[in-house]
């Protein structure tokens, strides 16, 4: 079956607490005798998104701070749920979001190896193939066997770059991923993401970075305050995203 | 629902080796390790003897003290299922901001760490009724006969009483506090420390019928101690219970799955 994703009339609604907690005393005197000091925000983050990428196809998405870049891509991951509207994703999805997230702090580089691969799919039989590759391409050696609460920010990075890339993706989306750790290992890991765009058969890459997106895109997507403004070839979407720039836009999609 | 079985089934391994990492980071740095799980149930076990026993009636440590373990093994996991499980959602969430896993797959991580924990319990309370009461009619083989599939309920019970306490801790943060102290007055609203005869002599006994500790303690309990199976009405009240709460479980997590994430 071909890797496709088809999204129809969609629109994600949530309400989130400005202080994001409830107690019980902010449960009982809500609408009782006086207005709440926690009030809700509703947020609209989508809004009638449309989108068919079909098999072959590398789209980028841009879009200022805000814009639902993020939330438009887990949707398509399946970690939000439409509030209406249809989607349908075929194909083995891989995401690539924060990967710094999801790690077991207590448990040392090996056993978060398992972790995550297992999280991504993978069988212990699998994963027992592929651990090897994966700390031979972190370069972390002995500092595998420790907590990874004793890592540096550089050396979770290397680890979370080379557990996520270590996936045959069919369906491959990416949030910003692009940079990761230092000078050395980002040259690694650049062409570790070239290889992995080459072997997906359908790409969404979320970035700031407009001459990536023009060189790896066959198509682009202008996401603006939860809706598509515009979409088509990448050199004409980026011209006019350019032009706009430079005349202010709010933030968000409230 | 028949999706996201199998989508558990195929991500076993992922809250398997969770649940396994759970258990070695909580005693990592300890001497006794996971001899703490066996030593908490003895220690007030010991306690309860000394300072309870009289109210037992004859007083003996030998019935007294497989009686304590066994009520302890059943309060503490359905306790462990609440007040550990209302967090069950709030530790996993880079998980579930990242995958589209059914949230059931982080409730199974919860209840198999306090699962092995009661597991670990009760064999201890069947060993010690064995050990302890040569003289009775109780064998252990018959004992675990009995208790074997009560067991099996009382798992699936916690399964339930961890997701609907994790959903409601979503929601409403004060759960967690909320179950701490409830399950402090319930301890002494269960027969753990005294006989259930005790709250019959003063007509309460309805408050062990109506009390799920109590329906378990029944089914549980009795058969370790007596070697006898318990009556059918005491399984169907254990069977009945387990079936309402793993239904109702089922609902609250459908109807608030999708929600869920934008209130952690």
């Amino acid at each position: 079956m071909p890797a496709e994703i088809d999204l129809q009339d969609v629109h994600l609604k949530f309400r989130v607490r400005q202080a994001n907690r409830l107690s019980l005393k902010e449960y009982l005197v809500r609408g009782l005798f006086r207005s709440s000091a926690n009030p809700v925000m509703d947020v609209h983050a989508l809004r009638g998104v449309t989108l068919h990428v079909t098999e072959g196809e590398r789209l980028g998405i841009i879009g200022h701070n805000g814009a639902g870049k993020s939330t438009l891509l887990k949707v398509i991951a399946g970690v939000y749920a439409p509030t209406s509207g249809h989607r349908r994703v075929t194909g083995r999805v891989c995401s690539l979001f924060d990967i710094m997230i999801g790690f077991e702090m207590e448990a040392s580089g090996w056993d978060n190896i398992r972790f995550r691969g297992y999280l991504q799919g993978e069988t212990p039989r699998t994963i027992r193939e592929k651990i090897d590759d994966i700390a031979a391409f972190s370069e972390l050696g002995r500092f595998l066997d420790m907590p990874l609460k004793y890592y540096s920010s550089g050396m979770l990075v290397r680890l979370a770059f080379s557990i996520a890339s270590a996936t045959e993706p069919e369906v491959l989306l990416i949030d910003e991923a692009l940079g990761a750790g230092d000078k050395n290992f980002r040259a690694k890991a650049r062409e570790r993401m070239a290889g992995l765009m080459q072997s997906a058969r359908l790409m969404v890459l979320i970035s700031h970075d407009l001459k990536a997106i023009s060189e790896l895109c066959t198509s682009v997507v202008w996401m603006q305050q939860g809706q598509i403004r515009m979409c088509g070839a990448p050199a004409a979407v980026i011209e006019e995203y350019g032009e706009a720039m430079t005349a202010r836009s709010p933030v968000g999609a409230v | 629902m028949r999706g996201q079985l199998a989508t558990v089934w195929n991500y076993r391994h992922f809250w398997l080796s969770l649940a396994g990492m759970d258990l070695r980071v909580r005693y990592r740095r300890s001497i006794l390790g996971i001899g703490w799980s066996l030593l908490n149930p003895i220690v007030m076990t010991v306690v309860f003897c000394i300072a309870f026993a009289s109210w037992l009636g004859n007083g003996d440590w030998r019935s007294a003290a497989p009686f304590y373990l066994c009520g302890l093994a059943v309060w503490e996991f359905i306790k462990h299922s609440a007040v550990q499980g209302s967090l069950t959602f709030a530790r996993n969430e880079s998980y579930i901001r990242q995958s589209p896993l059914p949230l059931v797959v982080y409730t199974l991580r919860t209840v198999l760490g306090t699962s092995l924990h009661c597991a670990i319990s009760l064999v201890v309370a069947i060993a010690a009724a064995a050990i302890l009461n040569r003289d009775s009619h109780a064998t252990p083989f018959l004992a675990m006969g009995a208790v074997l599939p009560a067991a099996i309920l009382l798992a699936l019970f916690g399964w339930a009483v961890t997701t609907l306490f994790a959903a409601a801790n979503v929601f409403f943060h004060d759960t967690q506090h909320l179950a701490e102290v409830g399950f402090g007055i319930g301890f002494f609203l269960t027969p753990i420390i005294y006989p259930k005869e005790r709250l019959i002599e003063r007509g309460l006994g309805f408050v062990s019928d109506f009390n799920p500790a109590g329906i378990f303690l029944d089914v549980i309990r009795d058969p370790i101690l007596t070697g006898q199976v318990p009556s059918m009405v005491s399984f169907e009240r254990s069977f009945g219970l387990t079936i309402v709460a793993v239904a109702l479980a089922l609902v609250v997590l459908s109807r608030c799955e999708r929600r869920v994430i934008f209130h952690l």
